[in-house]
């Protein structure tokens, strides 16, 4: 009996080890994620792809149009506060910023994520088998339009930059800074040539949002723009303005857009996409899928507009106080009817309340300055719904227009200018129209006033700087026009004129930002840094 | 002689002893009580009354064993037979025994409840009586007394007493036991006649030879030990109340143990032995009986032991080897009586440490105000009108006008009880152990900080048949806490920035705020309304099956095989229900949280099933040639599997499912499942001649799952060797025990790489996803570069100790010296954003060395019966980054160069304070913006002179990591009590803590004393800190720099005790075999430089906001039936 229990247990035992030896199977197939390889086979998975490189557009840790980035922005330029130096904003304001405050390093981070994204998408689109030819073609035109985007970002702020368009490689991570001159002429060609491809309108609602023949072509404007003014056109090259003024030209040309009606209402859901849209980044009031534009206006209070902003408004007239007829109007009365549309004051309503600078609002502050923005908000004078009162950060979903059709027609009158050639017709189709559509009704405010370019430049910067105050615009354009040192050092004022604090400005080093020190430390290729900014 | 009387004193015995089970699980501790009876009866206070005429010694003990409970011992004889004695008397016992030996050749000694008498020869050899005990004072019943001339010996009687009848002489007395240390008298002499009488105390010896250490799939004894091995005796560590198992873990040499917030169930702590080898992936490979578990999952009183394999010695665990191993052994069943074990504990708990605030609110504000003014600002936050008004309205309304310390408020002490049963027994055949563990600590938050736990275990062993043992075991945990609904670390961060001004009013569920406009503060964090409101409940669940074949084949080969399965089950539900602030003065409520009431419940299941093989065997050839073979081979399979759901929009707080919510539209899921494979074979060759020469090899073969086909195999071998010189022959010594030269070196792996690290991966989540036209369009992305071609990351382990045992093992001393290179380390990498600003590639990057030593000395004596003890170890490492290709890796304060320190910080310079603005002015570069700089403000070196002062300036400084590691403590006992004490530190560590409360007004947040004492003025040039300005405002004073970096180092006084053990004679009575009742102290002092927080913190976190370490007075009780 024993000796049988023996021989079963025996066989048992050889049995166990057999099993055991044998189990050496080690594959795992990850279930949880794509292969890079197979990823682009796929027509799902490819487009998914290609959202992935619109996603970088509103990352929120990226300060690129995510978050409240465009406000903070604001901050930068004499139009507003950031008391609590939100990624470094206000010390870039207060000309106390270092290389490695947060939104230097991480604008450069999210452009070149962004880059990334496209880049793989461009080297590996070719693969797909789902796709017909055509897709792949649209789809990696709106790749490189996005790309394009992520460079021009890159090279306003930080001139030179690595240049890639290769899909990522660890080996790119010692790429030396090549010549901004270089990446645009690359990305004039590359818009030229999506501008080609891209469709001028999407039918699809689902498409809404996607870069377009305008958007490329509206893209291209601002670049030569960029690349004419001032401060990147060192050479003073006159041929500059021209191929600005013809590349805005050629987006009015299009015959796509127009001037929303309303200009309050065209910051607001219902004017999403509209025919003054060009490009946008689409937000909506999902988790991670909104800015947090609201809650830092109604709550942080941390981009808050400052009385040299209220003072650059005009009179009903069309001119500044000083010279206007309505010069001895109280505060914030008969002043340009833009102002009411984007700015809450001392005494207004706004979500149903008085607004009070004591910072005694309920369901918001005005703490900082006694003023916020409330262009781009979903709120009122109206009270809000007690939703949309305690609407949180990443939910905000108003769309936000990165090329929008007024920009374009400043751009054009502008690049004009500079060329002599503002004329009346080109006035009365650029802006007029703006100021038209702004509430002007003045004869004074709507008509030419005459070709003395000096007058037509005080007239585009006013312009610029109140139709796009709270958009982020006005920083870069004090940068490009070089007149930052002049309204960027000085004391800086609450509603009731105090000043808050001084700001510095060296032009010898602050207008180009600095390569981000963490960068450096990376990639020691990199240098040297911009003027000023160490070896 | 046994009379009614003793038996039912047995049942009343019988009877204290179930009331005694019972009463302890109320957690009265009343056994201690019972013992009070018979210690009350003595001679002296025993009244008896006898008339006696001419009656024999016999008849009248008889009469008065009848009036007493004392039972008279005597031989018959003569004497007691026939002696005539006549005697009137009625008074105390002791003095009618002393009137009976004055008349009558007898000798009585009282042993307990038994007199026992003895007849004294009219012509009287000499006497030696006399007693032998521990040092507790316990008899040793079996121990021998031998006088050595005569080679006579005799045998101590349960009583411990002893008597020898000798002729008169000199003589050598020895007294000896097993395991204890032989105390020997020289020149006893002896008249004749005379009466000696001699008390031996001896000392236990641990045998520490003899010991038994568990190491990598067998055991050993001490003495034949090669590898590096720390070994905790748990027993010694009985009476801490020890929440988690790693905590055993102090003061053990070569090995930092880190307890970085106490959290109640949360309060694992990290373990790094001998170093930090690696730039990820330091945590040992934890095994409990030989399967791969969890330390938080043990209850520390199921622990019998630990052993902790440092060094070669853990070669054989192959691919998880290189941080070290640590094998737990739970306590087994043993054959003999069965043994009922209790032990119990309670006491309380607090916050070691907690920040210096500034709770004044008019100090507050006029630093505030200062610290704006400092910074630039020509305006500040609170006028002089509203400082005013507050310091008027403090004596009149201190709710509208408070002056609130935060932590007062939300910190409190918590109770703790651990309660342990355990029941162990069995014979030849059969035995088991069953063990049951409750615990209850309420944390030191006033609500939502609570954890219970409950443990079990059952193990069985039987011999099946003569070749077949099987064991089985179940171990069960259950670990239940209960967390503040935010998260502690939000609300130790909203904790850290509370203000003075904020009120306490609290009532109907609305939390007061202020009427005060601070920048920063739009939003109001009442800390009292985030403990209080909302929870997170967690329930970690997890218990390991094992099933162990032992079996006996043919030529003395056996097999044994372990068969096990853990499950993990982790659930929580995470509620925060809608929360309201409410003006003070106003009165206005505002909501506090969007998307509330809302709820998260949260379920991860992990699988690990392993199969463990082994054949070995062994064999003694011609009494000095010890031969031991093994093979094996193991697999393991991890599964672990996650899932999570949300959603909100309840209607107000009193639903907290999920499906009470119908709608949707606000849901979310998330979920996902890892697999991880691991197969092994292993073996070793271990031979021993004559236990003097000492060798031992071992080999494995790992493959796992997280690498690439091709690349999935490593080999880790390993030789280890000693050689015994004491039992040489030319070793001659009376003094050394043991002198022992060990050394090993070995291949250890290391396969901490995230899961899937080679494949290309493309990542789907909604931060990847964008709107087109208000539709949502799912996204994907890749996020990080990767090699398919990684392989292990292996450490070559070099160790060579010496182990000395001297002065009959008085002294026992272990030194080693090791040397660890650690190669083809796996690494994430920093690449440069360029590169799609993705996260760099896992790679196998350079090499590490960690070098250092060891040293642990115990001494051990007595004075009479002073027992006493002193120990102390000291470890040392240090380690260089020898290798990563010349590059170097920084991430934020960190970098990783060669020649350097992992991790260490990478910091600009600080050098005091600008003292003027003429030397602002002249300073030939200046960090930010001259036009900024104040006097006061930070001064930075410009280590390059390039003009600049800018990351190149930036130098390599301090490390996070400790050098030195010490343990030190000593014991004293006298009779029955036990007083210890146990100091623990490390030194050479640095920390760098921003933030709330580190830094001053920082996002909104208060500010400490210390700013008000020692910040600069001009009045104050050598002070501490520099001026004092908002961390916001002035962001030039609060850049990584060495003025932030502090000094961590420490001495902690880890554990004081103070125990009783009852007396033999007291718990014999109640038939239990041990009692012991103590007091215990933890963390009760620390001594360091740092006092922000406890400095036993995370060493690498960049803020404060951690759960606060504990200190903890307890009582307790041990009792062994």
């Amino acid at each position: 009996m024993f000796e049988m229990n023996k021989r079963k247990l025996s066989i048992i035992l050889l049995g166990v080890l057999c099993l055991g030896f044998s189990a050496c199977e080690l594959e795992v197939e990850p279930t949880d994620s794509y292969d890079q390889e197979t990823f682009w086979y796929g027509a799902k998975t490819a487009k998914a792809g290609l959202t992935g490189c619109y996603a970088g557009l509103k990352d929120n840790a990226g300060p690129l149009y995510g978050n409240a980035s465009v406000l903070w922005e604001e901050c930068a330029s004499p139009n507003a506060y950031n008391y609590d130096n939100r990624l470094g904003w206000n010390s870039i304001a207060l000309g106390t910023h270092t290389a490695d405050i947060s939104v230097v390093t991480n604008r450069w981070k999210s452009a070149y994520t962004g880059i990334g994204r496209c880049n793989l998408l461009l080297a590996n689109m070719d693969k797909n088998r789902e796709l017909s030819p055509d897709e792949i073609v649209q789809m990696k035109a709106q790749a490189r339009f996005l790309r394009a985007l992520y460079y021009q970002v890159l090279i306003t702020y930080y001139d030179k930059v690595p240049f890639i368009t290769d899909a990522p490689a660890v080996d790119q991570g010692t790429l030396a800074r090549t010549d901004r001159a270089e990446i645009v002429s690359f990305l004039i060609t590359e818009l030229n040539e999506v501008a080609g491809i891209l469709p001028v309108r999407y039918t699809a609602s689902t498409d809404q949002g996607r870069a377009t023949r305008g958007a490329a072509l509206a893209l291209k404007a601002r670049l030569l723009l960029y690349e004419a003014s001032p401060l990147f056109n060192t050479a003073n090259d006159g041929e500059k303005w021209k191929q600005a003024a013809d590349a805005a030209k050629a987006v009015m040309d299009l015959g796509q857009y127009s001037l929303y009606a309303s200009y309050r209402g065209l910051f607001s859901q219902t004017a999403e996409n509209s025919t003054e849209s060009i490009f946008n980044v689409e937000f909506m009031d999902e988790p991670n899928m909104g800015s947090s534009l609201d809650i830092t206006l109604r709550q942080f209070n941390n981009a808050a507009p400052l009385r040299d902003l209220i003072d650059a408004y005009w009179m009903l007239d069309g001119k500044p106080r000083a010279v206007s007829i309505y010069q001895n109007a109280s505060d914030y009365e008969n002043l340009d009817p833009r102002f009411k549309q984007t700015i809450v004051y001392p005494g207004a309503t706004f979500m149903g309340e008085t607004v009070k600078t004591d910072g005694t609002n309920v369901n918001f502050k005005v703490i900082q300055t006694g003023y916020t923005f409330k262009k781009y908000t979903i709120y009122d004078a109206g009270a809000a719904s007690a939703y949309d009162a305690a609407l949180g950060e990443y939910r905000s979903p108003i769309n936000y227009m990165v090329l929008r059709y007024a920009d374009i027609l400043l751009m054009y009158a502008e690049a004009k200018n500079e060329l002599g050639e503002l004329t009346e017709d080109v006035w009365n189709s650029t802006i007029k129209v703006i100021r038209q559509r702004a509430g002007f009704t003045a004869a004074t405010a709507l008509n030419y006033p005459g070709n003395d370019a000096t007058v037509l430049q005080q007239h585009i910067r006013y312009e610029r700087r109140i139709e796009f105050a709270g958009e982020g615009y006005y920083y870069n354009d004090i940068r490009r026009w070089k007149i930052a040192e002049t309204v960027l050092n000085g004391p800086i004022k609450k509603f009731d004129g105090t000043t808050i604090i001084n700001r510095t400005f060296n032009p010898n080093r602050d207008y180009w930002w600095p390569v981000p020190s963490t960068q450096i430390e990376q990639n020691p290729n990199l240098r040297p840094n911009n003027p000023g900014w160490g070896n | 002689m046994i009379s009614n009387g003793t038996i039912c004193k047995q049942q009343l015995i019988v009877v204290m002893r179930y009331s005694a089970i019972l009463l302890f699980f109320i957690g009265i501790h009343l056994g201690a009580l019972c013992a009070i009876r018979a210690e009350a009866q003595s001679l002296s206070n025993t009244r008896v009354s006898v008339h006696a005429k001419k009656s024999n010694l016999k008849d009248i003990f008889k009469s008065v064993e009848s009036q007493s409970v004392f039972a008279f011992v005597f031989n018959d004889g003569k004497i007691f037979n026939d002696a005539q004695i006549s005697i009137d008397y009625e008074g105390s016992l002791r003095m009618l025994l002393d009137k009976l030996k004055e008349r009558s050749p007898i000798h009585y000694e009282q042993n307990g409840g038994n007199i026992i008498v003895t007849y004294q020869a009219q012509q009287p050899a000499a006497t030696l009586t006399g007693s032998v005990t521990d040092i507790q004072g316990q008899p040793l019943p079996g121990a021998r007394i031998t006088v050595k001339e005569l080679n006579r010996s005799t045998a101590v009687d349960q009583q411990g007493h002893f008597r020898l009848t000798l002729p008169a002489g000199t003589y050598t007395v020895e007294a000896h036991f097993i395991s204890y240390q032989t105390d020997s008298r020289r020149g006893v002499s002896f008249a004749a006649g005379e009466n000696k009488s001699l008390a031996f105390t001896l000392q236990q010896v641990v045998d520490s030879l003899d010991e038994i250490v568990v190491v990598g799939y067998r055991s050993q004894t001490k003495a034949t030990l090669t590898g590096a091995v720390s070994t905790i005796n748990m027993e010694t560590k009985a009476n801490e109340p020890l929440t988690h198992a790693s905590q055993a873990l102090y003061g053990s040499t070569g090995i930092w143990v880190n307890q970085a917030g106490a959290k109640p169930g949360n309060d694992g702590t990290t373990i790094r032995i001998r170093g930090v080898n690696t730039l990820s992936g330091n945590n040992p490979l934890v095994l409990l009986d030989g399967v791969e578990y969890s330390l938080s999952e043990i209850d520390p009183a199921d622990i019998a032991s630990i052993s902790v394999l440092k060094d070669a010695a853990a070669a054989i665990y192959g691919s998880k080897s290189s941080n070290g191993v640590i094998l737990v052994t739970s306590k087994k069943g043993q054959a003999g009586k069965s043994k009922i074990e209790f032990s119990s504990r309670t006491g309380f708990q607090e916050a070691t440490y907690l920040p210096d605030v500034v709770s004044d609110p008019i100090l507050y504000m006029q630093m505030r105000n200062a610290a704006e003014r400092n910074s630039g600002k020509q305006t500040v936050t609170y006028s002089a009108d509203q400082i005013n008004e507050y310091r008027e309205g403090m004596a009149i309304d201190p709710s509208v006008y408070p002056a609130t310390n935060w932590f007062d408020i939300v910190l409190d002490q918590g109770m703790i009880q651990q309660h342990n049963v355990r029941v162990t027994g069995g014979n030849q055949q059969v035995n088991y152990t069953a063990g049951l563990g409750y615990m209850n600590q309420a944390g030191v938050f006033i609500d939502n900080d609570d954890a219970k736990r409950y443990s079990f275990d059952l193990k069985v062993s039987a011999q099946v048949t003569d070749r077949l043992k099987i064991s089985g075991a179940i171990t069960g945990n259950l670990r239940k806490y209960n967390e503040v609904g935010y998260g502690t670390g939000t609300v130790m961060n909203t904790l850290m920035r509370a203000l003075p001004i904020f009120s306490d009013y609290h009532r109907n569920n609305m939390y007061g705020s202020t009427w005060l406009y601070t920048p920063g503060r739009n939003n109001v964090e009442n800390p009292r309304m985030e403990v209080e409101q909302g929870f997170t409940k967690r329930d970690y669940q997890e218990f390991l099956s094992s099933l162990t074949l032992d079996y006996k084949l043919p030529f003395g080969m056996k097999y044994n095989g372990i068969f096990g399965y853990r499950k993990v089950d982790h659930w929580s539900k995470d509620f925060l229900p809608e929360m309201y602030t409410v003006n003070p003065k106003t009165g206005d409520r505002k909501i506090f949280n969007s998307n509330a009431p809302r709820l998260k419940d949260w379920d991860a299941y992990n699988a690990q099933y392993s199969i463990s093989h082994r054949l070995t065997w062994e064999k003694l050839f011609a009494d000095k040639h010890q031969v031991h073979v093994m093979l094996g081979q193991d697999y393991q399979v991890n599964d672990n599997r996650n899932f999570q759901a949300y959603n909100y929009g309840f209607y107000d707080n009193s639903l907290q499912e999920l499906n009470a919510l119908k709608d949707q539209t606000n849901a979310q899921a998330t979920g996902g499942s890892t697999l991880d494979k691991l197969a092994s074979f292993y073996s070793r060759l271990a031979y021993t001649f004559d236990e003097k020469y000492l060798f031992e090899s071992t080999f494995r073969m790992d493959g796992s799952s997280r690498f690439a086909p091709g690349n999935q195999w490593g080999f880790f071998p390993s030789v280890l060797a000693g050689w015994v010189i004491s039992k040489e022959n030319f070793f001659h010594s009376r003094q050394i025990n043991l002198l022992k030269l060990r050394a090993s070196v070995g291949r250890l792996g290391n396969q901490a790489v995230a899961i899937g690290s080679y494949n290309s991966q493309v990542i789907i989540d909604n931060a990847y996803n964008y709107s087109f036209g208000g539709t949502i369009s799912g996204g994907a992305a890749v996020n990080a570069l990767n090699d398919r071609n990684i392989k292990w990351e292996s450490t070559l382990s070099y160790n060579a100790g010496i182990d000395l045992e001297a002065f009959q093992q008085r002294l026992s001393v272990t030194a080693d010296y090791f040397y660890k290179r650690t190669f083809d380390i796996l690494r994430p990498v920093v690449i440069a954003s360029q590169v799609g600003g993705l996260a760099g590639p896992t790679l196998n990057l350079g090499k590490v060395d960690n070098k250092g030593y060891e040293i642990d000395v115990n001494y051990r004596d007595h004075i009479g019966q002073v027992d006493y003890g002193i120990n102390g170890s000291v470890t040392y490492v240090k380690n260089k980054v020898v290798d990563i290709a010349g590059q170097q890796q920084i991430s934020g304060r960190y970098i990783i160069k060669e020649g350097y320190s992992i991790n260490s910080y990478y910091l600009y310079q600080a050098d005091g304070f600008y003292q003027s603005q003429a030397e602002i002015d002249q300073a030939s570069a200046v960090y930010g913006t001259r036009s900024k700089l104040r006097s006061g403000y930070v001064k930075y070196v410009n280590t390059n002179n390039d003009g600049y002062i800018d990351d190149q300036d930036k130098i390599i400084t301090g490390s996070s990591i400790p050098s030195y590691m010490f343990g030190f403590g000593a014991h004293v006992g006298y009779k029955n009590v036990v007083l210890q004490a146990q100091f623990q530190g490390v030194a050479d560590v640095d920390v760098y803590p921003t933030a709330n409360l580190a830094f001053p007004f920082n996002n909104g947040a208060g500010v400490t004393y210390e700013w008000a004492r020692d910040s600069w003025a001009e009045s104050n040039p050598d002070s501490k800190y520099p001026i004092l300005t908002t961390a916001t405002d002035a962001p030039e004073n609060f850049i990584n720099s060495t003025q932030w970096l502090q000094d961590a180092s420490y001495i902690r006084m880890k554990n004081i005790q103070l125990g009783y053990n009852f007396p033999q004679s007291i718990t014999k009575k109640l038939h239990i075999s041990k009692l012991m009742v103590y007091v215990s102290g933890e963390n009760l002092l620390t001594f360091s430089k740092f006092k922000m927080w406890d400095p036993e913190m995370t060493t690498t976190k960049g803020d404060l906001y951690e759960y606060p370490n504990l200190k903890a007075y307890t009582a307790g009780i041990n009792l062994v039936f």
